[in-house]
């Protein structure tokens, strides 16, 4: 079962696709980190989200590029967060914008395999009306098209907003 | 006419081409050109330009409804950043926000795309 959980800053997505991996039967349960933590606050982002996953049984694999060389457990249930983290570090750092799509995909469908339960987390970043300098609109752009292509693939896609999901492809379960 | 909103890049497009039967040649994006074709894309854009060019969108829209009832209409949502500084950004959000409501009202289908996903709000 692959899940694609999207939404705005501080929407809940978080919580609500932990909540997914913690009602599957799926094991063991794998938080794949992508994100640097840069400074204080990318230190305190973290460590808030440690101590909501604290006591949770989550095994933390860090990995914030080249998605292929993570191996974990078959059959483990994944919380992969997240999608924008991954692409901005594809993109920015790592090999670069050539390919990047590719090569995410191609990480996801190695961790898919590996996996009984995936939710991807993703972000919802695309209406604010600006328009942004060529780099970033091609960041943008890379990742509104990853979140399509993994939506068609996935088994459920879930917008969260104020905590609350919408379900715009299969339901709760 | 029918409105389909969604945020830049969730592929609006190619969901409406798809469901209604429609090639790229039936595509316009200018307020002119979008009185003979069957689909309106980048409604934003054309907005943005129009204000630019000193015109009336609302006055514009009006008239592409008279002479275009059944045009499908496709507007990226632009209404969920933080506040712009220049006034004219300002301006061009709020006519699009508000463009969007008028349209709405008056569609007979209103869908908003997600990640390619359609849902249909009307």
């Amino acid at each position: 079962m692959m899940t694609l959980v999207s939404g705005g800053a501080g929407s809940g997505k978080s919580a609500y696709a932990e909540s997914l991996i913690l009602q599957s039967s799926a094991a063991p349960r794998i938080y794949l980190a992508t994100m640097q933590a840069w400074g204080e606050e990318g230190r305190q982002r973290v460590e808030r989200h440690r101590r909501l996953r604290a006591g949770k049984g989550f095994l933390t694999v860090e990995q914030p590029l080249n998605l292929t060389e993570v191996e974990i457990p078959q059959g483990s249930a994944v919380l992969l967060e997240d999608l924008s983290n991954l692409t901005a570090n594809e993109c920015f750092g790592g090999a670069g914008f050539a390919g990047a799509e590719e090569r995410i995909l191609t990480g996801v469908d190695s961790i898919r395999a590996q996996a009984g339960e995936l939710v991807i987390v993703t972000n919802e970043i695309f209406s604010d009306g600006v328009t942004y300098p060529p780099e970033t609109a091609q960041y943008l752009d890379i990742l509104a098209r990853l979140n399509r292509q993994l939506a068609a693939q996935a088994d459920r896609v879930v917008e969260v907003a104020a905590g609350i999901p919408i379900f715009w492809k299969g339901e709760n379960p | 006419m029918r409105l389909i909103i969604g945020g830049a890049g969730q592929g609006k497009l190619p969901y409406a081409l798809r469901t209604y039967n429609c090639t790229p040649a039936d595509v316009a994006e200018t307020f002119s050109a979008a009185r003979t074709e069957r689909v309106f894309d980048r409604f934003h854009a054309a907005v943005r330009a129009t204000l630019e060019a000193g015109e009336d969108p609302q006055r514009l829209t009006k008239e592409l409804l008279q002479a275009n009832p059944g045009i499908i209409i496709l507007c990226d949502e632009v209404g969920c950043g933080v506040i712009p500084v220049q006034p004219e950004e300002r301006a061009w959000r709020e006519t699009v926000g508000h463009l969007c409501c008028d349209l709405a009202e008056q569609a007979e289908s209103v869908e908003r795309v997600f990640c390619g996903l359609p849902m249909r709000l009307k």
